[in-house]
């Protein structure tokens, strides 16, 4: 989940409108049912609908997540069985396909000329906010048990299945995108290496070099999220035609689980995130059909570079929502933490230092809500984010999660501390935001890039 | 087929409870779905589905036109409900309530009636009978099961050791033991969809019922004092010094348990 720097010949260029989705949806897909029916008042709060939404997600973290804690964050319970559960109990597998079946049905009629294709790239949204907050709420609520797991749902039904459903052929996307957006198939997305990682374009070394009319796939890839398990791989390589490195196409291809040459590591041992199996993938020699290049053309726009852009851009509106379940939950604990614990004849929560804290992370929790609803109402208008704008919305959510994180496992002290208390995993889950998805470095280069060349 | 649910709209039992001037509970607030009745929308839901037709229909009383609690249950899968609230029924007791629920439900002419044993907020666990009584129909309580088979409904009742096997004509009333479905969540789809599905608004009057016979004005009973339930007295220490088996034996002895 890198991010890079545009190319520099494209330094010049004026900020590209991006379609901004969350982690979880894919692009380019109209959300379900006609009825769309624009929320006349804007957002500042949650609807009723969403909060019955809210609550019955809530309900459903608290009976099916929560307890199952110590096997996902230190058993290496993989999380699929419980996404799936998620998906079956509240009708989101149903809802992916009827998405699904609607776009691919129109494809087919622009297709076979019997519909114009629409002018523009079909935007997101158009008035339903509903429609997005069912995709944000469950990141929300899930990320305040379990935010690996909304990183292991979010790179497999949305990053995944998004690199399909934007670039691919209508039979690729009935073949993969599918199972991928109901979580019948676990997908992973893999583009950084061990020497490419926010320079991701610039030092690949993965290659397609064509052979007859097959390809040959060699590289490695680390960091891969659902690598461990992944049903659907898409590789990012580069094509090799001899040419100078820098010169190379930009290319994907989608691969199976149990191909011949290709290899899935053990999840690697990592600081945080424990229920998202991350791995390493080794491709040597994996012989391809043009079926599984993406698009089944090697002529992509800019040479490839933007199609995988679009796809950064996408992720960071989830963080966002990521950042919020954390701030929520970790105000929430330390609030009663601060009633209930007493030191020298009193509350915590009396003494000034400890409110200091209690307020920030109020503020936090505040502006994070705000760049939320931001989002929601902004998607269902159908006026995307820039770049620049989804960078600073990724920035400040992620760094406000860690840090109200960090104050969290502050303020409980050495039960901070420990891993009973649940702000320590907290803590070391949201860590990961300020690196995956983009760094924070990264994301401050956007936002200065689109400053200076105003 | 076609179920009414008697559903209760009860104060979260999160949020700690308040009383009005009069002694009673303060409604005044979002009410919400009683759990007790949750397992009864699911049980209706389900036998609707096995009948393969028919729907549910969920019937109310709550103060303020108070809807929160019906939305849950309508996105959980029923079809509409019937809600009856009017300042007249402020200060209703068990048999006023049962009263309205009665009216209302007989103006849905439903083949079957599920309550729950006992709501959890007033838990008389007196208003099932009630209606049953008041409509003329046979009542079954704490149906663990419930089959339907063409005209008649065949009912499993939790007993102490086990349960009882019971069989009446429909229509009837059966109210249902908690726990003994699982509640479904209900869907997104469901949520979206509750909004709009209909719920008809009642009024005493409007049901036909004479206003001097329900509400506080019907109750027959007054709320004269609220009182904390008294606290546990302490319990008896013994501290062993290896003899302390007599004195268990002879406090058994005592309550005549050996
Ligand atoms: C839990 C986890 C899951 C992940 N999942 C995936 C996945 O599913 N698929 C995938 O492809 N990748 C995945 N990644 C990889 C992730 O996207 C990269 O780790 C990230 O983009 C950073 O790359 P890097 O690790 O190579 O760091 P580097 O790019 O080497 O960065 C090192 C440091 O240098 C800074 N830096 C780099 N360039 C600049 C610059 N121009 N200016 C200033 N500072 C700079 C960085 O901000 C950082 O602080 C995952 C990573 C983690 C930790
Ligand atoms: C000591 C005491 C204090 C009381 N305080 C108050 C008070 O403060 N405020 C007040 O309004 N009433 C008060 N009541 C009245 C009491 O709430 C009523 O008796 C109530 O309307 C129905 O009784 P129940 O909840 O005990 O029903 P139960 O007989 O326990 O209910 C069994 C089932 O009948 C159905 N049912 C019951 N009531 C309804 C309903 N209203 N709508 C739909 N289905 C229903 C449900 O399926 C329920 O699970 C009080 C009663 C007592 C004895």
């Amino acid at each position: 989940m890198p991010a890079t720097s545009p190319p520099t010949g494209r330094w010049g260029d004026p900020v590209e409108a991006v379609e901004v989705t969350a982690i979880g949806l894919a692009p380019n897909v109209s959300p379900s049912g006609a009825t769309t029916s624009p929320q006349g008042d804007d957002m500042f709060e949650w609807s009723e609908e969403q909060l019955m939404i809210r609550d019955a997600v809530r309900q459903f973290v608290q009976t099916e997540i929560a307890p199952k804690r110590e096997e996902l964050e230190h058993g290496d319970l993989p999380p699929y069985e419980i996404l799936r559960k998620l998906f079956a109990t509240f009708g989101m597998d149903v809802m992916a396909r009827d998405r699904f079946k609607h776009q691919i049905e129109r494809e087919k009629r622009v297709a076979a000329g019997e519909e114009a294709a629409p002018a523009a790239p079909v935007r997101r949204g158009g008035g339903d906010p509903n429609s997005i907050a069912m995709t944000m709420l469950p990141i929300i609520e899930i990320c305040r048990h379990s935010p690996g797991m909304v990183t292991a749902m979010g790179v497999s039904m949305g990053l995944t299945s998004a690199a399909i459903m934007s670039k691919g052929t209508i039979a690729q996307k009935e073949r993969w995108a599918l199972d991928l957006l109901t979580l019948d198939k676990v997908g992973a997305w893999a583009i950084t290496e061990p020497g490419s990682g926010s320079d991701a374009f610039g030092s690949m070394r993965s290659s397609a070099r064509r052979d007859g009319d097959e390809y040959l796939l060699n590289g490695s890839k680390t960091f891969i999220t659902n690598g461990p398990h992944a049903d659907t791989i898409v590789f990012i390589c580069k094509l090799d035609e001899g040419n100078p490195m820098e010169d190379r196409k930009i290319v994907s291809f989608v691969l199976d689980r149990g191909m011949p040459g290709l290899e899935q590591s053990k999840p690697l041992r990592k600081m945080g995130m424990h229920s998202s199996p991350t791995g390493e993938l080794f491709l040597t020699d994996v012989r391809v059909g043009r079926d599984r290049l993406i698009g089944e053309t090697e002529d992509v726009a800019s040479g490839g570079r933007a199609g995988a852009k679009d796809t950064f851009s996408m992720e960071r509106s989830g963080v966002a929502a990521m950042s919020l379940g954390i701030i929520e939950r970790c105000l929430e604990l330390s609030v009663q933490y601060a009633k209930d614990r007493v030191q020298f004849g009193k509350p915590i929560g009396e003494f000034q230092l400890i409110q200091d804290k209690l307020a920030r992370m109020e503020v936090a929790r505040l502006n994070v809500q705000n760049l939320v609803f931001r989002f929601i109402e902004m998607s269902a208008a159908g006026a995307p984010l820039s770049l620049a704008e989804a960078s600073a919305m990724k920035l400040y959510a992620a760094r406000a999660a860690t840090e109200v994180a960090m104050e969290a496992v502050q303020l409980h002290g050495g039960n901070g501390y420990m891993a009973e208390y649940q702000v320590e995993q907290l803590a070391r889950d949201a860590k990961v935001l300020q690196i995956y998805a983009g760094t924070d470095e990264i994301q401050i280069t956007h936002i200065a890039k689109d400053l200076l060349r105003r | 087929m076609h179920v009414v649910v008697c559903v209760k709209q009860i104060p979260d039992p999160a949020e700690p409870g308040k009383l009005e001037g009069d002694l009673t509970l303060d409604r005044s607030g979002k009410l919400i779905l009683d759990e007790s009745d949750s397992y009864g929308v699911e049980m209706a839901l389900q036998l609707v589905d096995k009948a393969g037709g028919g729907e549910v229909t969920l019937v109310s009383m709550a103060p303020n036109n108070e809807n929160s609690g019906l939305r849950t249950a309508l996105a959980m899968g029923a079809a509409k409900a019937i809600l009856i609230s009017d300042p007249l029924l402020s200060g209703a007791g068990a048999l006023d309530t049962a009263k309205v629920l009665a009216a209302a439900i007989k103006s849905a002419e439903p083949d079957l009636v599920l309550t729950a044993t006992e709501s959890s907020d007033g838990y008389t666990g007196t208003v099932p009978e009630q209606i049953a009584a008041l409509l003329g129909l046979p009542s079954i309580t704490f149906a663990k099961e419930v089959h339907i088979d063409g005209q008649s409904v065949n009912v499993r009742r939790q007993t102490e050791d086990g349960y009882d096997e019971v069989t009446c004509s429909l229509p009837a009333v059966v109210s249902v033991t908690a726990g003994v479905v699982e509640p479904r969540y209900p869907s997104f789809k469901g949520i979206m969809a509750a909004k709009s599905k209909p719920v008809e608004e009642q009024t005493v009057v409007g049901l036909g019922l004479d206003p001097a016979r329900v509400g506080v004005a019907g109750a027959g009973q007054e709320i004269v004092a609220v009182e904390d339930a008294p606290v546990r007295e302490a319990g008896e220490i013994i501290v062993d010094d290896g003899e302390a088996f007599t004195n268990i034996v002879s406090f058994l002895d005592g309550l005549k348990l050996i």
